[in-house]
């Protein structure tokens, strides 16, 4: 077995679904291979046992032969033993070959998505993304499973035609050709099921998250007192659910039966031809008997090629959805000629806005709309849809660098900055400064209670997304991350949007201690909250996404009533 | 917070009680499904006997008319066991769905009265892994596993019986089969459900390091964490691989060693009835009978055998569903009724873990139509003490009553009509709009459109719910129309007009909402308000400005309590506060 998942899962062919199923297939030809050839093994012994049990009942049994009956029961067991070790070997294959499919997907998915970057939300519902990691993953591994059964049904097939036609040609004709109509003709009532069992699947699913509701609804319900109609309502969709899932019974029930009768009717039919030749001479008792064990056998190979057309359809959507997304170019590229990296310390410049951000000062963008500061922020770190040459970091246009070089010397923060799952103190370390950098950071960020709360500390397990911290502490912890990878130039927006006001003017006063007063560190936050505005060397304000007025707070609540009201606006009524 | 404690788990007696009982509940359907898949079974073990008689007369030299007679015998047992095998599996199945609606309704019923403290102490992931996985893993073991099992032991059972009645001789050759096969199972069910377990875990794992990088793929570029999330997810991946491989290993011994165990049976029963023939005890057709039915106890003790470690997770499953029934209640409601709408808290103490206060003996007379601004720090006890004064936790001692009645001594429904709480949690149910709204309305009121049109408007929410593309029908929450935070918000809010509580408790209502909402949402918070007391927890000073009195929490206790003129008068903690805000050193 090979070790998983691969170092590298190379470039896929993404041009169509199919090309793509091609490119996964030849990239684990071997496995494949090897599974096939044992499905061919495996299934051929199953195939080919009925014709051992006649033998052995014509020449040992019927025959009274010790010597034949001891011979064939030899050859019987030993070809049970070829079976259980090619069809764990098989088995062994397959699981290689799902494996090998599902994780990557997820590997080619997952550096696309970081090489998309900001791009991704834009150009993609993320709804779709995620998608591949929870089905389609395992739509394209089954193909690959499926594919050593299949090999092994089609062969088997046609080695247990050869053996029936040689036996009796109009009884291996009647094989050959009513296993296959048997199977046709349960295919008009998979229709039907299929819908019924959609719909059944669909309100099975509204059901969950119905439940799952509870979770992160409980805390509301409690508040409003909503359970018993939650209750209810939940009761109603239940048996709505239920009612469903006896409607699919009545469909599944009648096919269940079919799949008993119709290969019985089968066997029936055999028997009776044959057990007439038999009795007209043309066939031995054995040879009967092996008839009515083929019969049996070929509905399992019957139904492998069916399962194979099914799962093919499947993985051909599950590819197309990849492809979609493996096709999806980066919003901004590299220049092909990049200028020179400006010398540490240089002017983070705004021509359009007319914002300048000196090294080693911190400044404050205050704005009626927050749409336009949002908008200047991404703009200040290359995040925007549209890029400009207007901004400019000691003189060279941020798009005349490279990607890289930006993301390293300006690092914007926004109140979409989302906390990612591990141990805590590897997440807040992004630049590998140590423990010290990141206990720092925590502090101006006020945020030793989170920590302390913690049994584990820094080596505590993050959930997914943060979720287990709550709103506040998730945007003390946001803010510690881009304090301990002190980049040259930080932008932030609204950091404190979700904390209270003694946290706040803490965070605003360790704040200056932590950024401000080094030569070659610049900060900008964009933010309406008095007490960090409080804290700026120099607050701008923003209008018609142009600086209108600058100064200190004090000079500006004095002189600027434009700039009271934005700030002061907040004295609207929350209460009475 | 301290190390998380799970919710409990049901133990194995009361697993087993539950599932007895569920079986009494419906006698009619159990009955009819054991009696339905014996006779399906007993049907089906015609045709080797059948086709042993074929095999004997067509040794012994037969006519067309025999053959066909017993063909046409072989035809109508078919026909039988279809007929029988469709009811069978159609009982089966509504059984299935019924004692599926009756779990999922019980444990949804338990879990919705949970206390919050519970659910927190144990993680929300707990729950969440109760109500999504162990519910899915217990349908399919109902639907599926259970019967498709039960089938499997019906038949076997008979097959085997049927293989004896061909001659006492038939049951040796089958006893070989049991020493492997008893060790097999043992050794594989040990190993098998805790390897299953981590393995479906390592893909949840997968599946979330996928999805947090996807939706968080803006922030990803920004800080420059592509290498860190690529290594992750490989790192996901290889842990997922060692789980597989795991599995693999205990299927690599365990399918093979199963496989020897029903090849045995067959072979012994050929070499042992071709004795018994050659010595001229048993029949042609006896042998024949034998091997075959022989053979055929394969595929129902197969499936036996491959469907035990589906049963055994769903059991799994149903213990931890079972278990949510067992946590204790916080809560016992009373006769007593409040006499007004004064809310007291006297002497409170709380802690969430033992040893660990987070209220020290706070005590707040709140008047009726008062309106109080709680600040402080972080962690100091406001949100907790906002949830008592909301009757979500009990104090350890101490009590917080509504017109002399403790909260907690009051039914859910009565208690909600006196205080609400709203947090800065907005959760968007999964249902329609209309739904999602009536969730607040008390039970026994029934809410026409108009009251829900009036509270929409009564929070400015009335235009964009009207323009939703099915109104008040629209299908919001997971999977419907994603509303924003502020639309949210607003929801939360609609959903207090129409509980109409006396007293509302705000616990930084409107503080995770996107500035740019903010204003737009004050207007609508203030219609709400309108007429109630009003307990605010704030985290920017301006909402405690406009408060009749304001509430200073520090460190467990109330430090200062007065009019905002008052406290900044008086030069504490709050009066610095509000300096600084005013950018006054």
């Amino acid at each position: 077995m090979r070790n998983l998942p691969l170092t590298d899962p190379g470039t896929p062919d993404h041009s169509s679904p199919g090309r793509f199923l091609w490119w996964m297939a030849r990239g684990q030809a071997r496995t494949l291979a090897g599974g096939m050839a044992f499905g061919i093994v495996w299934m051929g012994a199953q195939a080919v046992m009925p014709a051992v049990l006649g033998r052995a009942i014509d020449r040992g049994v019927a025959a009274r032969d010790g010597d034949q009956l001891l011979l064939w029961a030899a050859v019987m067991l030993g070809l049970g033993l070829v079976q259980a070790g090619s069809g764990i070997m098989r088995h062994r294959f397959a699981v290689t070959n799902w494996l090998v499919a599902a994780y990557r997907t997820v590997q080619l998915v997952g550096r696309q998505a970081v090489h998309l970057g900001g791009t991704l939300p834009r150009k993609v519902s993320t709804g779709e993304v995620v998608a591949i990691g929870t089905s389609d993953l395992s739509h394209l591994g089954q193909v690959m499973d499926v594919s050593a059964r299949f090999s092994g049904a089609v062969v088997s097939f046609f080695l247990v035609s050869v053996i029936l036609l040689s036996t009796s040609v109009p009884l291996g004709l009647v094989v050959l050709v009513g296993v296959p109509l048997m199977m046709l003709l349960i295919g008009p009532l998979l229709r039907p099921l299929n819908r019924r069992s959609a719909h059944q699947r669909q309100l099975m699913g509204d059901l969950a998250n119905s439940a799952t509701d509870i979770v992160s609804g409980l805390r509301v319900l409690r508040g409003i007192g909503g359970e018993q109609v939650f209750l209810d309502r939940y009761r109603r969709q239940s048996q709505t659910t239920r009612q469903a899932g006896v409607r699919v019974a009545r469909v599944q029930s009648v096919l269940d039966a079919l799949q008993v009768f119709l290969p019985g009717f089968f066997v029936v039919l055999v028997v009776w031809l044959g057990a007439r030749a038999a009795a007209a001479g043309s066939l031995t008792a054995g040879e009967l008997v092996a008839f009515y064990g083929y019969a049996a056998f070929l509905v399992i190979p019957l139904r492998t090629v069916t399962e194979f057309a099914n799962k093919f359809i499947r993985a051909r959507v599950s590819a197309r959805r990849v492809c979609t997304v493996l096709a999806l170019r980066p919003d901004h590229t590299d220049p092909a000629a990049p200028a020179p990296s400006p010398p540490p310390g240089a002017e983070l410049r705004d021509a359009r806005s007319g914002l300048r951000v000196r090294p080693g000062r911190l400044v404050a963008v205050a704005c009626d709309r927050p749409d336009e500061s949002a908008l200047l922020a991404d703009r200040l770190g290359m995040a925007a849809a549209e890029l400009d040459d207007e901004v400019t970091l000691g003189g060279v246009p941020l798009t005349a660098l490279r990607r890289a070089e930006v993301r390293r010397r300006v690092v914007v923060s926004d109140t979409g900055s989302a906390l990612f799952s591990g141990r805590l103190g590897d997440g807040l370390d992004l630049s590998g400064r140590g423990e010290q950098a990141v206990r720092e950071a925590l502090a101006t960020a006020s945020a030793e209670d989170v920590l302390e709360a913690l049994p584990e500390g820094l080596d505590t397990e993050v959930a997914e997304r943060g979720r287990s911290f709550s709103g506040g502490q998730r945007q003390r912890l946001v803010l510690a991350r881009v304090l301990a990878a002190d980049p040259e130039v930080l932008v932030l927006v609204e950091p404190t949007s979700a904390i209270d006001a003694h946290t706040e003017a803490r965070i605003a006063a360790r704040f200056r201690r932590h950024r401000v007063a080094r030569p070659d560190r610049s900060t900008v936050v964009v933010t309406t909250s008095p007490l960090l505005l409080d804290a700026a060397d120099e607050v701008v304000l923003l209008d018609g996404g142009e600086v209108c007025a600058s100064g200190t707070h004090a000079e500006l609540l004095e002189t600027c009533p434009a700039y009271r009201a934005v700030v002061t606006r907040e004295v609207a009524e929350a209460v009475g | 917070m301290s190390a998380p404690t799970t919710l409990p788990v049901a133990r194995g007696r009361a697993v087993g009680r539950y599932a007895v009982a569920v079986a009494r509940r419906h006698p009619r359907l159990l009955v009819g499904v054991l009696v339905l898949h014996a006779l399906a079974a007993v049907a089906a073990l015609a045709a080797p006997r059948l086709l042993g008689e074929l095999v004997e007369a067509v040794e012994g030299g037969t006519t067309a008319g025999h053959v066909d007679r017993v063909v046409l015998l072989l035809a109508g047992f078919l026909l039988l066991q279809t007929v029988l095998t469709r009811y069978a599996r159609l009982v089966g199945q509504v059984l299935g769905e019924e004692v599926l609606a009756e779990l999922r309704e019980d444990f949804v019923d338990h879990a919705l009265a949970l206390p919050i403290g519970t659910v927190e102490a144990a993680g929300s992931g707990d729950l969440l892994t109760r109500t999504s996985r162990d519910v899915e893993q217990l349908g399919w073991s109902v639907r599926w596993a259970l019967p498709e099992w039960t089938t499997a032991v019906i038949t076997a059972t008979l097959t085997l019986g049927a293989a004896i009645s061909v001659g006492w001789w038939v049951a040796l050759p089958c006893l070989l089969a049991l020493p492997p096969l008893v060790v097999g199972l043992r050794w594989y069910l040990a190993r098998a459900k805790d390897g299953y377990l981590r393995e479906s875990a390592t893909y949840s794992r997968i599946n979330a390091t996928l999805t947090e990088t996807v939706e968080g793929a803006r922030t990803v570029e920004a800080l420059g964490l592509a290498d860190e999330r690529v290594r992750r997810i490989d790192d996901d991946c290889r842990d997922s691989f060692e789980a597989e491989r795991y599995t693999l290993s205990l299927r690599t011994r365990f399918f093979p060693s199963m496989e020897i165990s029903y090849l045995l049976p067959t072979v012994a029963t050929l070499l042992l009835g071709g004795w018994l023939y050659a010595e001229g005890r048993v029949g042609l057709g006896e042998v024949t009978a034998a091997t075959l039915y022989v053979q055929m106890l394969i595929d129902p003790v197969d499936r036996m055998v491959a469907i035990l470690d589906e049963l055994q997770m769903g059991a799994a499953s149903l213990a931890r569903l079972l278990g949510v029934a067992q946590v204790p209640e916080d809560r016992v409601a009373g006769d007593a009724r409040p006499a007004d709408e004064r809310l007291e808290a006297d002497t409170v103490r709380f802690s969430y873990v033992p040893d660990r206060p987070v209220l020290h003996d706070v005590s707040l007379d709140v008047g009726v139509g008062e309106r109080i601004a709680m600040v402080g720090p972080s962690g100091a006890g406001k949100s907790t003490l906002g949830r008592l004064l909301a009757g979500i936790h009990p104090p350890d001692s101490g009590s917080v009553t509504v017109g002399g009645v403790p909260l907690t001594a009051l039914p859910l429904d009565d208690l909600r009509g006196h205080v609400a709480l709203v947090t800065q949690e907005h959760h968007v149910f999964v249902g329609t709009l209309r739904e999602n709204l009536a969730l607040a309305v008390p039970t026994g009121r029934v809410a026409t459109d108009a009251d829900v049109l009036a509270a929409l408007d009564a929070v400015d929410a009335l235009e964009w719910a009207l323009a939703l593309p099915a109104g008040l029908d629209t299908e919001v929450g997971s999977g419907g129309v994603a509303l924003t935070p502020p639309q949210a918000q607003q929801l939360a809010l609609a959903r207090l007009v129409l509980a109409d509580p006396h007293t509302l408790v705000l616990d930084e209502a409107t503080s995770l909402i996107d500035p740019r909402a903010a204003r737009h949402l004050e207007r609508s918070l203030a219609a709400v308000l309108e007429g109630r007391t009003v307990v605010a927890i704030a985290h920017r000073l301006f909402s405690a400005h406009d408060a009749d009195r304001v509430a200073v929490v520090e460190e467990g206790r109330i430090t200062e309590l007065g009019s905002h003129d008052e406290l900044v008068a008086a030069g504490g903690s709050y009066a610095a506060l509000w300096d600084s805000w005013h950018g006054r050193d």
